[in-house]
């Protein structure tokens, strides 16, 4: 009888464990997959056809890159806290690049323009480096190091505080 | 006689040819394709395969899965690029090696702790061992069934 007691104490504390645990972490931030991993590298064409953008190219800065679309309502959401985020580090190392993701370069260069999106933008035609970084679906964000490792990702709509904090874990660890 | 043989020739080569058909042979391109997307699950869906869905992610996931196998990369290796960025997640099946095998360990070790706590409560507590009287209780004893003796005359 005593063993019985104890098993059903042992398993109701590991699902009282398991369950806290659960719902502990934050959704939004799913740390599997590339997460302190290198970031695969890419070369993508420019949405506006000027160029090519290679990652490689960018190395030693913070990039921020942002999967996006036009079809997509919670990209139109996140848009605002983007551009203001933009504008404050413009002149800093840190990088903003939108990857437009499953769309036609026109539609994703009307959408860039109708949404003051300033900063540099890039055309993944056929999905393979949203694959590589394990994107479920736009938005999401990852946060690369200057040493070219993602430190962070966000999925869903991301706010400009969790974008500045995300920024700025990254400066300071650069600047040690 | 003649329909015996008949009948016997007939299942002989119904049965080589099931032998035929189910004989080990090297996976073509196609099938190696199917074999990896049924195990792939599609990550804008709800529990479907990346063979059965026919969002464009999937799409793109079969893709890159056609131009690997062409490229002569293994499965293994193929199913390792998806690993790599998605984790564990991305396997309808979850791999007994990592800590998602739990899924498939826990209830197995559910079933035999359960089937150990019934065979341990069915055969319940043995019997207390006899101990020997004491002599005083044996003394107690004998007055008694000496005080029946007498009362019974």
């Amino acid at each position: 009888m005593m063993v019985v007691r104890v098993a059903i104490v042992v398993a109701l504390l590991g699902l009282v464990i398991t369950l806290g645990l659960a719902f502990r972490r934050d959704p939004h931030d799913i740390r599997t997959g590339t997460v302190g991993k290198p970031a695969p590298a890419f070369t993508l064409q420019r949405l506006d056809g000027s160029g090519d953008v290679a990652l490689a190219d960018l190395s030693g800065k913070v990039v921020v890159v942002n999967f996006f679309a036009s079809w997509c309502l919670p990209c139109t959401e996140e848009n605002p806290a983007l551009v203001r985020v933009y504008e404050r580090y413009r002149s800093s190392n840190v990088v903003m690049l939108g990857v437009n993701y499953q769309e036609s370069r026109e539609n994703g260069l009307a959408y860039v323009r109708r949404m003051g999106m300033g900063w540099t933008t890039v055309a993944d035609t056929d999905g393979r480096v949203a694959l590589s970084y394990g994107v479920f679906g736009p938005p999401e964000t990852f946060f690369i190091g200057p040493d070219g490792v993602i430190a962070g990702r966000h999925i869903g709509p991301i706010d400009e505080a969790t974008l500045v904090t995300g920024i700025e874990t990254l400066r300071t660890r650069a600047a040690r | 006689m003649n329909g015996r043989v008949l009948v016997a020739i007939a299942l002989l080569v119904l049965a080589g040819a099931l032998v035929f058909a189910a004989r080990p042979h090297e996976a073509t391109a196609d099938e190696r394709i199917d074999q990896i997307t049924t195990e792939l699950r599609c990550p804008v869906c709800q529990g479907l395969s990346v063979k059965d869905s026919t969002s464009e992610t999937a799409r793109q996931m079969r893709d890159l899965v056609a131009q690997r196998v062409r490229e002569g990369k293994t499965n293994a290796e193929i199913e390792a690029e998806f690993r790599t960025a998605y984790g564990d997640w991305i396997f309808l099946s979850p791999p007994l090696s990592s800590w998602s095998g739990l899924v498939w360990l826990v209830p197995v070790a559910v079933i035999a702790a359960g089937l150990g706590l019934v065979s341990a409560r069915l055969r319940g507590p043995g019997a207390p061992a006899p101990t020997a009287p004491s002599a005083a209780q044996v003394a107690a004893l004998r007055e008694r069934v000496a005080r029946e003796e007498a009362a019974e005359g």
